[in-house]
């Protein structure tokens, strides 16, 4: 459904992405990993929307989405998370899916409903009036994943919804992540925390200085001589075993 | 029936001024873009009525049109530049071309009699907008101030206010959630400009004279934003209740002073000046918002 093929990214001198090509099939979770300042980031930007390729194609269902804005890439179907959470701060959580929700319904009563729908699958009822502010950080994390799917989209782009939250709420993530598998919805994560992602994804893409290094099945990439040594390291490998 | 001509001038000045403010509450509040330069519009609303009155003798009522089809298209440009500029410059931007546009009308001798100014004339007829009674004008500018709250309703409650709020709020993210951001500003800007210059047509037809210096000053545009952020931005009613507060205290302090000598007249700078501080450090909401939780402070204590 997701195909890129030989996407680069640059920012003056510097090549971010680097003729990166990578699939993604419908309802599948595939993890994509690599050190900090891999490209992982940038890779998201350029999919959704927010960077255009400098050069290589994005398809989307085979139709070519490279440089279209990112309003018009969630209106295919594919929406994102950020890394640093971006809520609308001052309205209330309920506000903010309602506000993703009427990318796709029309009348404000009805796309309240849905983000109600959206709130209880996110498990986030308890907060529905509290204003999106006031939320600690594992909660925003949720929204941001709560608001996005309000979208109802066929491809969902993470970018770290795991990373700083504590043990009880990674579980909950996990949870909500497994349940919108099931549901069919395919899923890009960006992960830093292996373990997780060990058991979430089905495939994973490591980068590494902006290039595909390796792609494979969590198992094989975890023995991956490339990969430990670029990012998992030693102790990975025998904490593994 | 208030029958005394002073406070029915008082009350005609509250609601255009509130609804001044309601306009450029579209762009500054609902929007977040705040522009220091709203006078332009309301200038282009006040020189189209005037001028299409006495060059062109046309009815009024053309010139608002007229007006409102010419700040669009300003409102346009403005709002372009909003995509391109953020907050202290494109607040920078808009006060640029509000003096622009003072500079044109004030030096196109020939068209706008230049700084002179221009009276409009009074002719008196529903179709040439020239009432001897004052109860009319408040009848009319009535009309004026409820269709501005509506429009600020209308942005509180349906899909294209929701999405600007998210736009407002945070663009990324509303570009994200397939929210066309660009296109919904600019549109928040072109009808903030449209219906400012329909107040401004109105206002010269009520006041009867349009004063270059006046009309595409920068105190009027900080009056504007002022309204708004005193009474409560981004709030329907807020505007109204900063022009309550201000407009009164201006026809009060110029009643007071009046008799004093000219080192007072700047007087009403000293106070405005200090009411900002005053509520951006202690109401940043406005007054609106403070009340809305005053009462509803209260009403946890009563239930208590």
């Amino acid at each position: 459904m997701l195909e890129l093929e030989s996407v680069t990214k640059r920012f003056g001198g510097l090549t971010a992405v680097k003729e990166v090509s990578l699939h993604a099939q419908p309802g599948e979770i595939l993890g994509i990993i690599g050190p900090n300042g891999a490209g992982k980031t940038t890779l998201f930007n350029v999919i959704s929307g927010f960077y255009a390729p400098d050069a290589g194609r994005v398809r989307l269902d085979g139709r070519e989405i490279g440089g279209l804005p990112a309003h018009r890439i969630c209106a295919l179907g594919l929406t994102r998370t950020f890394q640093l959470v971006k809520p609308f701060g001052n309205l209330s959580v309920l506000d903010n899916v309602m506000i993703g929700a009427l990318t796709r319904v029309r009348a404000v009563d009805r796309a309240r409903e849905e983000a109600r729908r959206v709130i209880a699958t996110c498990r986030l009822e308890a907060f529905a009036k509290s204003r999106a502010r006031s939320l600690p950080i594992g909660l925003r994390k949720r929204l941001e994943v709560a608001r996005a799917l309000a979208t109802r989209p066929r491809l969902l782009l993470l970018d770290e919804v795991m990373s700083g939250l504590n043990p009880a709420e990674l579980v909950e993530m996990i949870a909500i992540l497994r349940r919108l598998h099931g549901d069919g919805v395919g899923l890009i994560v960006i992960e830093h925390i292996m373990a997780a992602m060990m058991r979430l994804a089905q495939r994973i893409v490591v980068l590494h200085h902006g290039e595909k290094i390796a792609e494979g099945r969590p198992a094989e990439i975890s023995r991956d001589p490339r990969v430990v040594d670029a990012y998992l390291g030693e102790e990975f490998v025998l904490a593994d075993a | 029936m208030i029958r005394d001509g002073f406070l029915l001038d008082g009350l005609i000045l509250i609601l255009l001024w509130g609804a001044v403010s309601g306009a450029w509450n579209v762009a500054g509040g609902y929007a977040g873009q705040v522009s220091l330069g709203h006078s332009a519009f309301f200038g282009i609303g006040a020189y189209s009525a005037a001028l299409l009155a006495t060059r062109f003798h046309q009815s009024p009522w053309l010139g608002l049109l007229v007006g409102a089809l010419l700040a669009t298209v300003a409102g346009l440009v403005i709002g372009y530049l909003s995509t391109r500029l953020k907050g202290p410059y494109f607040g920078l931007a808009t006060i640029a071309f509000s003096q622009v546009l003072l500079i044109v009308a004030s030096r196109w001798r020939g068209f706008t009699s230049g700084s002179e100014g221009i009276p409009v004339p009074f002719r008196p007829g529903l179709w040439t907008l020239g009432f001897q009674s004052k109860v009319a004008w408040v009848y009319l500018i009535l009309g004026l101030a409820v269709t501005v709250y509506l429009v600020a309703r209308y942005l509180e409650t349906s899909r294209p206010g929701y999405q600007l709020a998210g736009v407002r709020e945070d663009e990324d993210a509303a570009e994200a959630l397939g929210i066309p951001s660009r296109r919904l500003k600019v549109a928040a800007v072109a009808a903030s400009a449209a219906l400012t210059s329909v107040c401004g047509g109105l206002w010269a037809q009520y006041v009867g004279f349009v004063d270059p210096f006046y009309v595409f000053s920068v105190d009027l545009s900080v009056r504007f934003a002022l309204n708004s952020i005193i009474g409560g931005i981004g709030t329907a009613i807020g505007p109204f209740v900063g022009s309550l507060l201000i407009t009164s205290l201006e026809t009060y302090l110029r009643a007071t002073f009046s008799d004093f000598k000219a080192g007072l007249i700047g007087i009403y700078l000293i106070i405005y000046g200090g009411l900002l501080i005053v509520v951006v450090r202690f109401v940043p909401q406005g007054l609106v918002g403070w009340l809305g939780e005053r009462l509803r402070a209260v009403g946890r204590y009563a239930r208590a």
